[in-house]
């Protein structure tokens, strides 16, 4: 797709036009200054100076340049930053409303290079490139027309180095903006290598790895080096081939003008002012070179950014916000991950308020089938139903405020316990003390030197794992859920824990809805049914008896636990 | 030690020392490129040589050949304009082309040097950081010295050059006058010394919101199920907007005092042209001076102050670039806590006979935040034996097992690899001897082959066959077969597409796969079913004979078959015996998580 750079100054017109008013004012000031130093002489040689009035006029003409410079740079800047702000909230904003699918797609890598380096990109152009590439183009035309004025015959034969610096600056930054683009997709590499490197540090560290994760890093930034230095080629090349070509104005003017005066078809006068314009035409052309470079940048970025912008997101058509009972129903749902079918016509039916385990081995799709049951990623074809309705028509905020789950692996926030466990806004001070009391929680949170209010280390890196998991099952509680799911949640929480939490569970919670994937049997044995999932199937359903008697895995596994009951 | 960057030296309220020891730090990065600084200097003094020459052979061909008719002149000096520009060509080629090299170079070196440095740390300095601001300074920050170095750094030399040129001319026109029209610009190096902390540290500030600005995002990309499980896209967007914000009021002000150079060395500029007319009309009327005199005091006045206006502009760019350097600096100073001893011949006590594997030695340790995890252990492993970690939830299992694999130091004690402190260990060796399986297993992106081979050279450069062989000879490629496509299974942004399970499946093949001589598996298998854990299982008693396991599990099973049960609680650690003491210990145990 094709963006434009400067659609983005649309909404600050106002500020732009101010900044290049400014500039017009401070820089026309400028021109005023040699003015008065001409007169003063003059008037000195002639002995009519007003030394006085000399000084005032120079003093304000000193005075209000400071104060047009002074206002125009702090109109640049503020103009630069709040375009770049503004840019990252709709980035940010953007990506809040995407599936989880699609950052996990996308990368976060690529997201934070797009909300950091690209918006960066932009911010320069805004700050350096527009007050000069207004003011160029202004000269060359203003210049232009003076030549013109002069002596047309000279002025278009020296005009005619224009299209071919302009020539040269298609070509060269139609070359350059690929490799703009090819820099930027560096630095979400680099990125990636980066935080791999951080979110892997105690892997890499009991493996001695580091020359490893070095050698990958040395990979992308030598990558890195030689987009940069292909980019400098470029310019190195360019900037002089411009400059040159300005140059060689000069020389068609010395040669073609002095023609002319030889001939007698030219004045003296004509000739010499003519020379001196045209230096007014060679500067904006030296100018526009350094903007260019920052221009390709930022039009390599911003396509990047507006990629993130005009992606398609989900919609949330969900209009219903009725409270859910719990009856959930699931119909021939298959999810493919390309070829391969992480659940393959899955049916089965869920009875509001009963309890629901779904077992199977590691990969069977436990995990997937939990996450498309609560929304999380869409399955490829199916349906599943909440007391009746599809989950598509559900609102997607009051489903996720009467729907739990607790995830495999821990994710905490940086933020406190407190936080964590009342990530929700909705959270009740009531339903946050039975969420923590369920959760066993709070002896753990008695001895925290600030309660509540502890802040959580940089990824729960102070935490123990069962501790972690149980923050997690909090969280989720103190939602007061109609429904809960479950992901493998006890794999980590000694027994006695566990008893003492499902125990709360029936106690705290009567009404809940409770579907918990698991691997171990013994804990689930009095559920209401069983589900068994192997390899993306449902191979048995019902409750531990029926599956014994009916289910040959089934009875495998459970083989398998007899002296796996846990410590 | 403290390793929080944020909280320790880069304190923005206090810049670290002054500008000449931070560039002298700089130095040694440059090292092989001072010859093409060099050059590229020459370069745009040649080139600035040229473009000032022009004009004048452009006049003298107008005096000489133009007013005289005599166009063969004419031609011939366009000839050598031309020639001239075509010397700009080239000086213009090598000035940008040198420097840019140089500046690309110095960023590769910096990044490289810095990501080495975050290589050499300990576990804890990353337990203290955030890995969105690690990014930005490996990235953002060093790619704004960049900048400086390729943009800022020639430039500020030419026009050094000239400032000092310019100067000895208006000097020698008229002495004293000369120094009333230098007086502004003194004053100038005043107002930039006085300013230079209060800007360097207004960048600092900026710098250290973009850092936290980066360091939020990538929680929040990072965790973004649960902020759609929790539909809490919101918090996204809020805690985002704050960072935003405030990203915004301090880069607004780091750029509001960038500027400042700007109007007030134009100011600076116009008053010494306002000293040059009033003085110099004063001196000629007093005789001491001449009109002439007076216009060439202008000109030099022009070619003083303009460099300086050029470098007010890179003023700004420069303190930034040392506040830049500040963060960088900051991450190069920090030094690992996990002193390397040399090879000594210390051996623990109980040294009659061979001494055991791992030994712990009155060991205690406490987190940077004070609080003491473990008390006094002594304990000893041999070789060949299978041992328990058991206990509750936060009781100490994990510490224990990252001091043995020397995560961390014992902030008192010691710990004994085969008798010798393990401190003296060789990092290279210890690894080699000590497995260790996580409890959050973390896959790289790329493929399951590549994890398994991860970070050891010999794996990594065996053949399909013979890392095939390899497999089967541990009984590790039942489990490879339950990954789709085998061992080329790709692996997608840090096995976040995989589950815990799987992920844990290959965690435990890239440890056993290694043939450690002790093997810690921290819940290892928490996630994996239960008849793939009899699979696993069979492997661990399969491995060589003298391969000493710790197991830290919650299932019966993995600790019916010990031969050693420790029950670690508050930190403290107990000997269960037999296998009915460690359920009593567990049952009646005080709780401590």
């Amino acid at each position: 797709m094709k963006a434009n750079l400067f659609s983005i100054l649309k909404p600050y017109r106002g500020w732009i036009f101010s900044l290049i008013l400014l500039a017009v004012l401070s820089n026309g000031l400028s021109l005023w200054v040699p003015q008065l130093i001409r007169e003063g002489i003059d008037d000195y040689g002639l002995g009519t100076l007003n030394l006085q009035r000399l000084l005032t006029q120079f003093a304000v003409a000193a005075f209000l340049i400071f104060l047009f410079t002074y206002f125009q740079n702090l109109v640049q800047t503020y103009a630069s930053e709040r375009v770049a702000k503004d840019l990252r909230e709709d980035v940010a904003n953007k990506i809040s409303v995407q599936s989880y699918l699609y950052v996990q797609e996308v990368g976060s890598s690529k997201l934070l290079t797009n909300l950091t380096s690209d918006v960066e990109a932009v911010k320069l152009f805004v700050s350096q490139a527009i007050v000069a590439l207004i003011s160029s183009v202004f000269l060359i035309v203003g210049s232009s027309i003076l030549l013109l004025l002069i002596d047309w015959r000279l002025a278009l034969a020296t005009l005619g180095i224009i299209p071919l610096i302009g020539g040269t600056f298609f070509f060269v930054l139609s070359r350059v903006k690929v490799l703009f683009t090819k820099a930027q997709e560096v630095i979400d590499w680099l990125n990636k290598v980066i935080n791999e490197s951080i979110l892997g540090s105690a892997l890499i560290r009991v493996l001695h790895a580091q020359h490893f994760e070095y050698a990958k890093f040395v990979e992308a930034n030598t990558d890195a080096k030689a987009t940069g230095m292909k980019i400098l080629k470029h310019f190195a090349a360019m900037i002089p081939i411009v400059m040159f070509v300005a140059n060689l104005a000069t020389v068609i003017i010395l040669l073609l003008g002095g023609h002319f005066v030889i001939l007698g078809s030219m004045t003296l006068g004509d000739f010499a002012a003519f020379n001196s314009y045209v230096g007014l035409l060679i500067f904006p052309i030296f100018m526009l070179g350094f903007v260019s470079g920052v221009m390709a940048r930022a039009t390599a970025s911003y396509q990047r950014i507006a990629a993130v912008l005009t992606h398609e997101e989900v919609p949330d058509t969900g209009t219903r916000s009725a409270e859910l009972k719990g009856n959930i129903t699931v119909k021939n749902l298959t999810l493919m991950y390309g070829e391969k079918a992480a659940l393959k016509d899955v049916s089965f039916a869920i009875k509001a308020g009963t309890r629901t385990a779904i077992i199977g081995p590691t990969a069977a799709g436990k995990t997937q089938l939990l996450q498309v049951l609560t929304g999380l990623i869409r399955s490829t074809s199916g349906e599943i139903r909440y007391d009746g309705k599809k989950l598509e028509e559900y609102e997607k905020k009051s489903f996720h405020e009467q729907v739990g789950l607790v995830f495999q692996d821990s994710v905490l926030f940086n933020l406190s316990v407190l936080g964590n466990i009342a990530f929700s806004t909705t959270v009740k001070e009531k339903d946050l003390t039975r969420a923590i009391e369920t959760a066993e929680l709070h002896d753990f949170i008695e001895k925290l030197p600030h309660k509540l209010e502890t802040v959580v280390s940089e990824r729960g890196t102070s935490l123990s794992g069962g501790q972690k998991q149980r923050i997690m099952l909090a969280r989720a509680l103190a939602l007061n859920p109609r429904i809960l799911f479950l992901d493998d949640f006890t794999a980590r929480v000694d027994t006695r824990t566990e008893q003492r939490i499902l125990k709360n569970l029936e106690k705290n919670y009567p009404h809940l809805t409770l579907i918990s994937v698991t691997q171990k049997i013994g804990a689930v044995e009095q559920f209401d049914q069983i589900i068994l999932l192997m390899e993306g199937e449902v191979l048995a359903t019902g409750t531990h008896h029926h599956l014994m008697e009916t289910s040959t895995e089934y009875v495998q596994i459970h083989e398998s636990q007899r002296s796996t009951h846990s410590l | 030690m403290n390793y929080a960057l944020n909280k320790a030296s880069t304190n923005p309220t206090e810049p670290q020392g002054p500008t000449k020891a931070g560039l002298k730090k700089l130095l040694p990065l440059l090292k092989e490129d001072h010859l093409k600084m060099i050059v590229a200097v020459l370069a745009i003094l040649v080139n600035s040589a040229i473009t000032l020459s022009g004009p004048f052979f452009v006049a003298y061909a107008i005096d000489h050949y133009v007013v005289s008719r005599n166009y063969e002149g004419v031609m011939m000096m366009s000839g050598v304009l031309i020639g001239l520009y075509l010397i700009g060509f080239v000086t213009g080629y090598i000035q940008t082309a040198m420097m840019g090299g140089v500046a690309q170079r110095m960023l590769f070196n910096l990044r490289n040097t810095i990501f080495t440095k975050l290589q050499s740390l300990p576990l804890a300095f990353f337990n203290q950081n955030k890995a969105g601001d690690l990014i930005s300074r490996i990235n953002n920050d060093t790619d704004k010295l960049n900048q400086f170095f390729s943009q800022g750094l020639v430039q500020f030399v030419s026009n050094l050059f000239m400032i000092v040129g310019a100067g000895i001319f208006l000097l020698s026109i008229h002495f004293k006058l000369g120094l009333a029209i230098l007086a502004p610009a003194v004053s100038l190096l005043f107002f930039t010394r006085i300013t230079a902390a209060w800007i360097r540290r207004k960048n600092a500030q900026s710098l250290q919101a973009g850092g936290g600005m980066s360091a939020e995002i990538q929680e929040s990309l990072d965790n973004f199920k649960v902020i759609v499980a929790f539909n809490r896209r919101d918090y996204f967007r809020e805690k985002f907007k704050e960072t935003n914000e405030s990203n915004f009021k301090k880069a607004t002000s780091a750029g509001y005092a960038n500027t400042i150079f700007i109007p007030v060395y134009g100011l600076c500029s116009n008053m010494a042209q306002l000293i040059t007319l009033a003085y110099g009309i004063h001196l000629i009327a007093a005789g001491d001076f001449t009109v002439g005199l007076l216009i060439s005091a202008f000109l030099y006045t022009t070619r003083f102050y303009d460099p300086l206006r050029h470098m007010a502009a890179l003023w700004g760019s420069f303190q930034l670039a040392m506040a830049t350097w500040d963060r960088i600096s900051a991450i190069l100073e920090m030094k690992s806590n996990l002193i390397q001893l040399p090879e000594g011949k210390e051996r623990s006590k109980a040294d009659k006979k061979a001494p055991p594997l791992l030994a712990f030695h009155k060991v205690h340790f406490s987190y940077p935040d004070g609080k003491e995890v473990l008390h006094d252990l002594t304990f000893e492993l041999e070789a060949g034996k299978t041992y328990a970690l058991v206990g509750p939830t936060g009781g100490g299992k994990t510490t224990t097992a990252s001091l043995m694999a020397r995560l961390y130091d014992p902030t008192k004690g010691k710990v004994f690899l085969q008798g010798q402190d393990i401190r003296a260990v060789e990092s290279s060796v210890r690894s080699e001897k000590i497995g260790f399986i996580l409890q959050d297993p973390f896959l790289f992106s790329g493929n399951v082959r590549e994890n398994l081979c991860y970070g050891n050279d010999e794996l990594a450069a065996l053949s399909s066959e013979a890392l095939d062989t390899e497999l089967k000879r541990f009984k590790l490629d039942a489990l490879v077969s339950r990954f789709e496509k085998g061992l080329e299974t790709p692996v997608k942004g840090s096995g976040d597409t995989m589950s815990l399970g799987q992920r844990q499946l290959i965690a435990f093949m890239r440890a056993v796969l290694r043939n450690p001589e002790l093997l810690i598996l921290d819940e290892a298998t928490a996630n994996i079913d239960t008849v793939t854990e009899q699979l696993l299982e069979k492997i661990l008693k399969h491995l060589p004979k003298e391969t000493t396991r710790v197991i830290i599990a919650h299932r019966l099973n993995t600790i019916e078959n010990a031969d050693e049960i420790f029950f670690i609680n508050g930190g403290t650690l107990t000997r269960a015996g037999s296998l009915e003491h460690a359920v009593d210990l567990l049952l009646k145990g005080k709780r401590e998580s």
